[in-house]
């Protein structure tokens, strides 16, 4: 049933071709969320000019210019990034292995330069979280580097055309169980994404309101437009939110407590 | 130029620069005109303090002793650095050699202190750091056996025209963006009736505090006929992800009524 094979390609070269794909779109995606900039219908990306304004006013330089150019070198480095990317891959295509190893070591020195540059920038405005992301990708595009090039003297077990039916059957039905199990709960459980919650007594002039997961703004503004309905005799004097050291870990969401007082 | 040489240059610099600023945000103390950079004396005497140890002095000298450390990092790898520069392969690694083992050495220390004052997070971080240095300290013994080869590009000019061309259309889009939305980092936001007497304000990435105190004076100014009883902050969990930075909830009451 599945012990004939044919090999099609070596999994050496998918590899290969998978780490140059992985950074072409990474530098394509970043470069279009250059270029589009604000969040739209269909793209969010990340709103980095208000990043970069907030990072210079801190250090006090308001001037929009001074965010504008520190933004603009980033960019020139992700689209030379991604320029010699594309390029890299496209030589590997083409079977041109020498050219795709040079091409993607400018690439991927571009990409260590681009990373080496937000890290200036972290020790600069303090940020060590980001910190920490930009030298995980910088690392993370040296190990590409290197795995791309060891490759070249690596022969690895070749893809076979014909997939062993046995897991394949169980991967299949798995499949199937896991999405009946979403598309049902989709069925019961978005609403929750709306609708308004019920606030329960918990004390003299004090309602408590636990969230669902799915809860967000609307669910919010529901549920006091609700509780004004429910308690046309009482006013909404202050809300509570339960902070997260309170909660008991995933398995509360977002509480917060109504506190009211007598209309007059 | 020589791959291996770009490469290890590239490594080299990223530590070199690491450890320069590192030292240069131990130098310049709190927030300074053109320096942000972090606090860690205050960081490092809540520290002491939690263990019981309230006399600044302990984290004085704790900062001393890691500073004193950072400071001889990036003097070798600013060493190696050199060494590479000057074409001298075996004292750049060398050099790179003491440089590791001592960051791999500090950010041992910091693990350990990481455990003691249970801070978890920091501990993941210093131990993502630490390996990091490890693996960069393998990377460039791993060049140092690679073949002399050198880049060969071929034709790369269509790849320097479609780059300047997208630099520019990129550059275009963030001036662009950048003059259609400064404004809202100053501008007061404008606020919607959600629910009776309850008004919402959506704030944007680039509002901050100067913005808040804007938007609740125009509110205000324009509605005399309401009293502001209650602002409420919508936690994170309110927002829709990425999209939204900051919800406003204002409350407010008829004058007459109130």
């Amino acid at each position: 049933m599945d012990t004939s094979t044919s090999p099609i390609s070596s999994s050496t070269h998918w590899i290969q071709e998978g780490i140059l794909a992985y950074w072409t779109l990474f530098w394509l995606l970043n470069v279009m969320d250059k270029v589009i900039g604000g969040a739209h219908f269909l793209w969010v990306g990340r709103d980095r000019f208000a990043q970069f304004q907030k990072y210079f006013e801190s250090a006090g330089l308001e001037s929009p210019w001074v965010a504008d150019a520190g933004l603009v070198v980033a960019a020139a480095l992700e689209v030379f990034a991604l320029v010699f990317c594309t390029g890299a891959w496209y030589h590997f295509r083409s079977h041109r292995e020498e050219e795709a190893r040079s091409w993607f070591l400018v690439g991927i020195l571009l990409t260590l330069g681009t990373f080496t540059f937000f890290s200036i920038g972290d020790h600069w405005f303090g940020d060590r979280f980001e910190l920490l992301e930009h030298t995980l990708f910088w690392f993370i595009a040296a190990v590409s580097w290197v795995t791309f090039i060891q490759l070249e003297h690596v022969e690895l077990p070749s893809i076979f055309h014909r997939i062993p039916t046995g897991p394949m059957s169980i991967a299949i039905a798995l499949i199937l169980v896991t999405s009946a199990s979403i598309f049902s709960y989709n069925e019961s459980g978005f609403v929750k994404r709306t609708a308004a919650l019920e606030a329960v007594k918990v004390g003299d002039h004090l309602y408590k309101v636990s969230f669902p997961f799915l809860g967000g703004s609307t669910v919010f503004e529901e549920t006091l437009r609700q509780f004004q309905e429910n308690h046309p005799d009482e006013f909404i004097d202050h809300i509570y939110t339960v902070p997260k050291p309170l909660r008991l870990k995933k398995a509360d969401a977002l509480i917060f407590y109504i506190s009211t007082d007598d209309t007059q | 130029m020589k791959e291996h040489k770009l490469m290890r240059s590239a490594i080299l610099l990223f530590w070199t620069l690491f450890w320069g600023l590192s030292v240069m945000d131990k130098i310049i103390p709190d927030v300074q005109h053109l320096w942000v950079g972090k606090d860690f004396f205050a960081l490092f005497v809540k520290f002491f303090a939690s263990l019981g140890l309230q006399d600044p002095l302990y984290a004085t000298i704790a900062l001393a002793g890691v500073s004193g450390l950072e400071a001889l990092n990036f003097t070798m790898y600013g060493a190696a650095l050199w060494a590479l520069m000057q074409g001298n392969g075996a004292k750049s690694e060398a050099w790179f050699f003491r440089g590791i083992f001592t960051s791999m050495g500090l950010f041992s220390l910091f693990s350990i202190a990481d455990q003691v004052f249970g801070d978890r997070f920091q501990l993941l971080e210093h131990g993502l750091f630490w390996v990091v240095l490890l693996c960069s300290w393998i990377l460039f013994k791993f060049f140092a056996s690679e073949t002399e080869r050198t880049l060969s590009l071929g034709a790369t000019k269509w790849a320097l025209v479609t780059g300047l061309c997208l630099t520019l259309a990129a550059t275009w889009s963030i001036r662009n963006f950048s003059q259609s939305t400064f404004d809202v980092g100053t501008k007061p936001v404008l606020g919607e009736e959600v629910v009776n007497g309850i008004w919402k304000f959506d704030f944007p990435f680039l509002a901050d505090k100067v913005v808040w105190e804007r938007t609740v004076n125009a509110f205000v100014e324009d509605h005399p006929e309401l009293e502001v009883t209650y602002i409420y902050t919508g936690p994170s969990e309110l927002n829709s992800k990425k999209k939204t930075h900051l919800l406003l909830y204002v409350f407010t009451q008829a004058k007459s009524t109130y």
